[in-house]
């Protein structure tokens, strides 16, 4: 595929425990473009989280490749932020480990917070700020290294229903605004439809890809995404095939 | 309505009732103690209960003050109190470290889980014999009890609180491709500083009973060596003169711990 930055070919994936083995994925082929945002949608414990770490890179396929053209970050449920450490220096977190914490990498870094509303926050510790604005903190954090792909693995799930759907509209805004690829593992249908460019459903274990649809609204805000015509035939479409 | 000092008048009474209930609790604190020893001295002088046998406040003040002029008061402290601190140091220092060991290797860990589990459970004055075998009479045999009696709570805590590491903060730092060392200093000791804290509390009152035991199985002074002695002879002025010093040092060690907990705890909880 054109421009493709994250592409699984035919990839595979058993887990080990003592009862026995698990094939989480199998024949599981796709490709992310560059600057897309595709969503991954899946009946529950069809291995979404697998998926993602095959992504990243922290495990490695039994079967098939996963081609990765760039770096990754990684976002997680919760924010993860260190309580110990104040805003600025967990989002230096990441320029710490990967040994880029130059005064001109810390500068961007908090530039980008400034830029996202954290410019007041950067002295202040996680415990001082909401739910929404943490996830927003975790989010810049994600974006530190300058990645070129980022993983979201249900970033909104631990957020409360009003606090998600300002947050899943902030993330989106800084992800397009910044011209980032990412993708987006979610249980949540209508997230998935307010916010990706493309949708793939996963099958129950061992995952695969069932169906793939671009999303037509040619909006990119999910909010008013959300109030348009098609969001609920798409919803219901997706619905019955993540129940079919 | 505000005031002056930009507070309201409901707020500021709240402050005030609050102020009162601390004052109220401290008073009943040191009002209980003033009651309890004025009791004991009376029943001791009225001759409800035998002096001989229970002492009193009294008796015990005149003792320390007869220790104090005979210039041992201290002499028996220092003892005690170098003891008691030095193995303190060690077991928290030393536990620590193999519990990092332990921690870093999985296979360490497993190979050496029955064997501290089997220590821990081992009452260490049962180690008393020995330790004088080994050691001989003097403070170094104190010392080494002290020493073991603290290590083994210190490791299985510290490595509890290592593994008790957050999944998803491990996951995180990982799929940043951070090292173990990074992980190490960045995440695990960081966040296992409230469990650090609560070791020091229970090693503070280990390493107590660890230099007092070994002051009862062998020791020429220190506060244990009073305690044993006094009982011995009969000397209950001395055994509970003794107790009282044990007990003020113990609380100030503790105290010392509460203030290094104010100082390093201050945002390390969500």
């Amino acid at each position: 595929m054109k421009n493709e930055i994250l592409g699984f070919e035919d990839v595979a994936y058993t887990y080990h425990t003592r009862r026995g083995e698990t094939v989480a994925a199998e024949g599981l082929t796709f490709s992310v473009r560059e600057g897309e945002f595709v969503a991954v949608i899946g009946p529950s414990g069809c291995g979404k989280t697998t998926l993602l770490s095959l992504a990243a890179g922290l495990i490695e396929p039994s079967g098939g490749r996963v081609v990765r053209r760039g770096t990754c970050g990684y976002m997680l449920q919760k924010d993860e932020l260190f309580p110990w450490r104040t805003i600025e220096k967990n989002i230096a977190l990441p320029l710490e480990i990967k040994r880029q914490n130059t005064p001109k990498n810390r500068e961007r870094a908090r530039g980008l917070a400034e830029k996202y509303g954290l410019g007041d926050f950067l002295q202040s510790y996680p415990s001082q700020l909401s739910g929404g604005m943490r996830q927003r903190a975790a989010l810049i954090r994600t974006l530190a290294t300058d990645p070129d792909i980022l993983l979201l693995d249900e970033p909104f799930s631990a957020l409360d229903y009003q606090t998600r759907l300002n947050v899943c509209g902030d993330v989106s805004a800084i992800i397009r605004s910044e011209g980032k690829t990412a993708l987006l593992i979610t249980h949540d249908i209508s997230e998935a439809v307010s916010l990706a460019d493309r949708i793939l459903v996963l099958s129950a274990r061992p995952a695969r890809v069932t169906h793939t649809h671009t999303m037509d609204f040619g909006e990119k805000n999910p909010l008013k995404r959300r109030e348009m015509q098609q969001f609920s035939a798409w919803f219901e479409l997706l619905w019955r095939e993540l129940n079919g | 309505m505000k005031n002056n000092n930009g507070f309201s008048e409901e707020h500021l009474l709240y402050l005030k009732r609050r102020k009162r209930r601390v004052a109220l609790v401290w008073t009943l604190r040191v009002g209980l103690l003033a009651l309890l020893l004025g009791l004991w001295e009376l029943s001791a002088d009225l001759g409800w209960a035998d002096p001989f046998l229970v002492s009193s406040p009294s008796r015990i003040a005149a003792t320390l003050a007869a220790l104090y002029s005979e210039g041992t008061l201290f002499y028996h402290i220092g003892t005690t109190l170098w003891e008691t601190a030095l193995g303190f140091v060690l077991s928290v220092v030393l536990g620590y470290g193999i519990a990092l060991i332990l921690w870093w290797s999985e296979t360490v860990r497993r190979v050496l889980e029955p064997y501290l589990v089997v220590l821990n459970a081992l009452p260490k004055i049962a180690l008393g014999p020995l330790i004088i075998i080994w050691f001989g009479t003097g403070s170094k045999a104190i010392l080494f009890m002290t020493v073991i009696v603290g290590l083994i709570v210190a490791i299985l805590h510290m490595l509890t609180a290592f593994c008790a590491t957050d999944k998803n903060k491990l996951l995180l730092l990982r799929s940043l491709g951070a090292s173990k060392l990074q992980i190490l200093f960045k995440l695990v000791v960081p966040s296992s500083l409230a469990a650090f804290i609560s070791m020091l509390k229970v090693n503070v009152g280990m390493a107590w009973i660890g230099s007092i035991m070994g002051e009862y199985i062998v020791s020429k002074a220190g506060l244990g060596y009073l305690i044993v002695y006094g009982g011995q002879v009969f000397k209950l002025d001395l055994l509970m003169a003794a107790t009282v010093i044990l007990a003020a040092l113990a609380a100030g060690m503790y105290f010392l711990v509460m203030l290094l907990e104010k100082l390093l705890v201050k945002n390390n909880e969500d």
